[in-house]
């Protein structure tokens, strides 16, 4: 994976005029402040449009997307350079199989993603899923007990299919701000996040829609029902989030095993055995000693003291 | 020495003792047949006991059924050894008077002495208790007797009968000329006279019995004469006048035992008034020393006061109140154990103080000695420090015997388990009067055994049908080699496998030695050294589903290696263990594949073989050596067959960082349970037990590195009743809780409790999180009822986690 062959980034070209302008303009704001290269790993459950989003997001088809059938188990890094910038974007396989957290997917990911930087992780769901359940909060658990809850600061919420009329009539708006909601409720309980944490630093939510029938505005970009143009306020939150000030996640042999329980508090092995010699063996010991004295001794054991002597 | 000392008993004991000696014995028989284990030689027992050394002056005793009660219990108690207590008759150490009275006594045998008539005087109260029976070597046998021959219904004087006629007494009876009446057979005076009615006596014999009663000292006077019956028998009418003394305040027990019997020295009846005074202030000096010198007794200040009380009550001391004194103060000793201890005289009467002496029978000298099979002495393996240390020291030369230090040492020495056959004898010492020998017998086990116990098992060939091929040959092989050096050191082997054909598959064994009196065997200190190498194979809990998850494939964990660790007994319960481990530990799949991690079965139905890792390395098999130590303190004793008290296990395997990928840990668990008597009982054989409430706690916890064969798992028959072993979860830290009421009903009890499990949230802490991988929730309560029965408790128990109950079998204690 190492040797993949950083290619340029020719997808870029295929954006609107508009979109490729504010792009660059973004990325020459990263290169000025020191980064020059940026890894996204998109993560989420199957079947809600992550490598469609990857693709969108490179504007070539770079990943195979299987719209009807999960989609292997194995993550797929993409790499693009422009003008010293170079672009990772990690696609991976839907972490649910049959209800449950695919735990050798996850493995199969982490393995994948040893002795990379990790600078955003997209953690993409459908805006028009309307119900949060126990499964969502499984999928964040299982990424926080990969990641550690650090990796939250580094994330945004990516809603796929947002072109959609929110049903009852609701406002476009408030039918997003109310999945959001909910959806980064998952994510607090999902990480164990605390509430201040995460108003703290709150995980900023980006709609998406990848289908080729998105609306397009008068500069030919592919607008929002609400009339935001997707792609570049995607990557500006990136940026945002990127510049926020916190750090990037480098996933080492130990963040894959997650914190060593056997060597947690080893070095205190020699206290913790003086400690049992003195404050349980020996109160265990003079306990036996005074059962002893205080032993009903038939009395005719206590009678003849033997003085005698014949 | 029932022999030896049958003649010098009166004719009823031997008879009266033997039969239930048989009674014993077959009981006793009984007891070892129904408990023998088939592998051992059953050993016959051979248990008799004669009856506890009568009261001297008794000549019909009652054989004391306590002690052969407690003997029987004894016996019972033990199973494949033979456990004798020996309480031959102790005729008499008084003896060595040498006194020139009393014809007969020489011939008794076993020490007795004869009577010595002379010394009564001046306040001495020689031989009271040693009527001489001096029939008793006389041929009683014939039954033919004369008839008088005379007038019927007169009474003629003793010296009037005809010395050469076999007079049949048909009745004796007894008058007082104090009190001018005839007492009755109930007295304590009639049993001094060895006359019985139906007897047949010479003159000869019925003037040495009156010379013997007006000898003992009881009698102030005493005559007997005959009266003629019509039939020709006659009738014996014995009156006399009870010997009186001054009136007594005090009361002193002296222990005489192996002091010289100061010898009364022949009163010339030429002596002058003077000479006679001097006497008589000579022998007072002489007991006053004697006083001095003789030790205190074992007789308790309640019973001395007791019988001073008596003494206060009477006024004058009367032959009847020191009867009834000697009477009290044996019984104390007999009920004490002091089987041996007799009152053999009184002293210092009419001086306002009476003086008990007693012959407590202190032991002069303890012999051990061997015996072969055929009860030939022989010289033992066994190294007599081995059976000495076992010994309690009351049984030593300088203690006073007791019948409960023998029944001590018959358990001590036989919980070492070389004997076949032990006997406890105390016997007389006859170079050392009043002096006691213990002789200790004891019979030795084979020191070398072999066994091979073979079973077959059919198993299920082709097509589920049991073919000849099928069969297999299983089977243990075990030999012992007992008692090296005869300081009781073993060596125990054992091969155990279920099929001779390949025991490859499933081959066990285990090999040991044991070295007792690490310390010495004269050193009180009771460390053993244990070395063994063991194999074992167990299927490990930590790989077990939770309730409702797919089956979950078993893994194996096979451990072989060595032990070697030092016990300090500090009492029968409680020790100090510690020592070092050194083992491989393999795990191995269904198919006995050494496998690396737990598989699990995916959702799909696939199964993977990315389960918590099995072992430390990774590889699948460990090698490790830990330090091991354990002290268990238990206090627990059994109140009417119900165990009370309280029992605290403490233990550690520390890692040395020795093996596989270095493991260093710190590995403990205490365990601390009470058992609460809510009641109080009675305590005795056949008393109900009381109602007992256990409260146990048992934490277990791990720092550093722990592999997941070493895990903690809560759930099953000893954690948390009620759950499969490990369903509840495998953990790093973890505390159990249980509280269980126990409440006896006819012979058994039935009990409800209830208990917790918690891994204290330390599942994660476990690599690859067995319990969250085997979707288990990692804690978890129970409660039910039960009932024992016999060795199997029967419970109802209700999971907590699930809410259903099921009912379980199980064998052995919770707790």
């Amino acid at each position: 994976m190492a040797s993949q062959i950083i290619r340029e980034w020719l997808g870029i070209n295929s954006f609107a005029p508009a979109t490729q302008t504010k792009l660059l303009e973004l990325l020459g704001k990263l290169n000025q402040e020191n980064v020059n290269s940026l890894t996204i790993l998109v993560m989420g459950k199957g079947g809600v449009g992550k490598s469609s989003t990857v693709n969108s997001l490179i504007g070539e088809r770079a990943v195979s997307i299987s719209p009807f059938q999960s989609e292997g188990t194995r993550a797929v890094m993409v790499s693009r350079s422009r003008a010293g910038f170079t672009l990772n974007i990690i696609d991976t396989p839907g972490l649910i199989e049959g209800g449950y957290v695919n735990d050798m997917a996850l493995n199969n990911i982490k393995s994948f993603l040893l002795n990379k930087t990790i600078d955003v992780l997209l953690y993409v769901d459908r805006l028009d899923a309307y119900r949060v359940d126990n499964l969502d909060r499984e999928v964040v658990k299982a990424i926080t007990d990969t990641f550690g809850k650090g990796i939250w600061n580094r994330a945004l919420v990516v809603l796929t299919h947002a072109q959609l009329s929110p049903p009852d009539g609701l406002p476009y708006d408030e039918f997003v701000s109310k999945r959001s909601e909910a959806l980064l409720k998952a994510v607090r309980l999902g990480a164990g996040l605390r509430r201040q944490e995460a108003q703290g630093s709150a995980i900023p939510v980006v709609l998406v829609e990848n289908s080729g029938r998105c609306n397009k505005n008068e500069k030919d970009e592919k607008v929002l029902p609400n009339g935001t143009a997707w792609i570049p306020h995607v990557v500006q939150t990136i940026t945002e989030v990127i510049l926020g000030g916190s750090k990037s996640i480098f996933v080492d042999q130990k963040l894959i095993e997650g914190p060593n329980p056997n060597a947690r508090r080893k070095f205190l092995i020699p206290i913790i055995l003086v400690l049992q010699y003195f404050f349980v063996v020996k109160p265990i010991e003079r306990q036996i000693k005074s059962d002893i004295a205080r032993e009903s001794r038939p009395s005719w054991e206590m009678r003849d003291t033997g003085s005698r002597k014949y | 020495m029932l022999a030896a000392a049958a003649p010098s008993t009166p004719t009823t004991l031997p008879s009266s003792s033997s039969s239930s000696t048989r009674k014993l014995a077959a009981t006793a028989a009984a007891a070892t047949a129904t408990n023998n284990n088939a592998r051992r030689p059953i050993v016959k027992c051979c248990a008799f006991s004669s009856s506890s050394p009568s009261s001297p002056l008794s000549q019909n005793p009652k054989p004391s059924s306590d002690l052969l009660k407690n003997v029987a219990k004894t016996i019972a108690g033990v199973t494949t050894v033979t456990l004798i207590l020996n309480l031959s008759n102790f005729p008499a150490f008084v003896g060595g008077g040498g006194n020139s009275g009393g014809g007969g006594g020489g011939g008794g045998g076993g020490g007795d002495g004869s009577n010595g008539g002379g010394g009564g005087g001046g306040g001495f109260w020689r031989r009271l208790f040693r009527p001489q029976v001096a029939n008793a070597d006389e041929p009683q046998s014939q039954q033919e007797w004369d008839s008088h021959g005379l007038p019927a219904n007169i009474v003629v004087q003793l010296n009037k009968l005809s010395g050469f006629k076999k007079y049949k007494v048909s009745e004796i009876l007894f008058f007082d000329r104090r009190r001018w009446s005839t007492v009755g057979t109930e007295d304590s005076f009639f049993e001094m006279v060895s006359l019985r009615p139906g007897g047949v006596y010479t003159k000869a014999q019925l003037q040495k019995e009156l010379e013997t009663l007006a000898n003992c000292g009881m009698f102030e006077k005493v005559d007997l004469e005959g009266k003629t019956n019509p039939d020709g028998t006659i009738g014996v009418t014995i009156s006399f006048t009870e010997s009186t003394w001054q009136s007594a305040d005090k009361f002193r027990c002296i222990n005489v035992g192996l002091m010289a019997q100061s010898k009364p020295i022949e009163m010339d009846p030429d002596m002058t008034d003077k000479e006679k005074l001097e006497y008589f202030r000579n022998q007072e000096k002489d007991y006053k020393r004697r006083i001095e010198r003789a030790r205190p007794c074992l007789l308790p200040a309640p019973v001395q006061r007791e019988v001073l009380l008596m003494l206060r009550e009477q006024g004058k001391v009367s032959a009847r109140l020191l009867q009834k004194i000697r009477d009290r103060v044996q019984k104390w000793y007999q009920d004490e154990g002091y089987a041996c201890a007799q009152v053999v005289n009184f002293g210092n009467l009419n001086t306002k103080e009476v003086v008990c002496e007693v012959v407590e029978g202190d032991i002069t000298q303890l012999v051990i000695q061997f015996q072969d099979k055929l009860g030939n002495f022989i010289e033992g393996n066994t190294q007599i420090p081995v059976v000495k240390r076992e010994l309690p020291k009351q049984l030593r030369p300088g203690y006073v015997f007791n019948i409960e230090a023998g029944k001590q040492a018959l358990r001590n020495i036989n919980s070492l388990a070389l004997f076949s056959n032990i006997e406890v004898n105390p016997r007389p010492d006859e170079k050392n009067e009043g002096g006691i020998i213990v002789e200790i017998k004891l019979k030795e086990l084979e020191q070398k055994t072999a066994e091979v116990s073979t079973e077959w098992s059919i198993v299920p060939g082709r097509g589920g049908y049991p073919t000849l091929a099928s069969l297999q040959p299983g089977g243990t092989v075990t030999f012992e080699h007992r008692n090296l050096n005869g300081l009781n050191r073993s060596i125990l082997g054992s091969v155990t496998t279920s099929n001779f054909y390949n025991p490859q598959d499933d081959l066990a064994f285990k090999l040991e030695y044991v070295h007792p009196y690490l310390d010495g065997v004269y050193n009180p200190r009771n460390r053993s050294l244990r070395v063994s190498c063991f194999n074992s194979r167990k299927l490990s809990p930590v790989f077990t589903g939770g309730p409702g998850a797919d089956e979950v494939p078993p893994i194996w964990v096979d451990r072989a290696g060595m032990k070697a660790n030092i016990t300090e007994n500090f009492n029968r319960q409680s020790k100090f263990t510690y020592g070092l481990v050194m083992e491989e530990i393999t795990t191995r799949d269904e198919r006995s594949h050494i496998c690396s991690n737990g598989q699990r079965v995916l959702p799909s139905g696939g199964v993977s073989e990315d389960g918590p890792p099995t072992t430390l390395s990774g590889t699948g098999i460990d090698r490790m050596a830990f330090l091991q130590s354990n002290i268990t303190r238990d206090n627990t004793k059994f109140v009417n067959g119900t165990i009370v008290g309280e029992r605290n296990v403490f233990q550690v395997d520390q890692g040395l960082g020795v093996g596989s990928n270095f493991p260093f840990f710190n590995r403990h668990q205490l365990t601390l349970t009470r058992f609460f008597q809510l009641k109080e009982v009675e305590e005795g054989a056949g008393k109900p037990p009381p109602p007992v409430l256990v409260l146990h706690g048992h934490y277990g916890g791990c720092v550093g590195d722990l592999p997941s064969y070493d895990a903690f798992t809560l759930g099953g028959p000893y954690s948390v009743r009620g759950y499969n072993m490990g369903e509840i979860g495998a953990a790093r830290n973890i505390l159990e809780l249980a509280a269980e009421l126990r409440i006896p009903v006819k012979g058994t009890h039935v009990y409800a409790f209830a208990e917790h499990g918690n891994d204290l949230g330390s599942s994660k802490d476990v690599k690859g999180n067995p319990t969250e991988v085997y979707r288990r929730v990692g804690h978890g309560s129970s409660y039910g009822v039960g009932v024992k029965l016999g060795l199997v408790r029967a419970e109802y128990a209700v999971d907590h986690n699930s809410g259903s109950g099921s009912v379980f079998f199980r064998f052995g204690e919770r707790f």
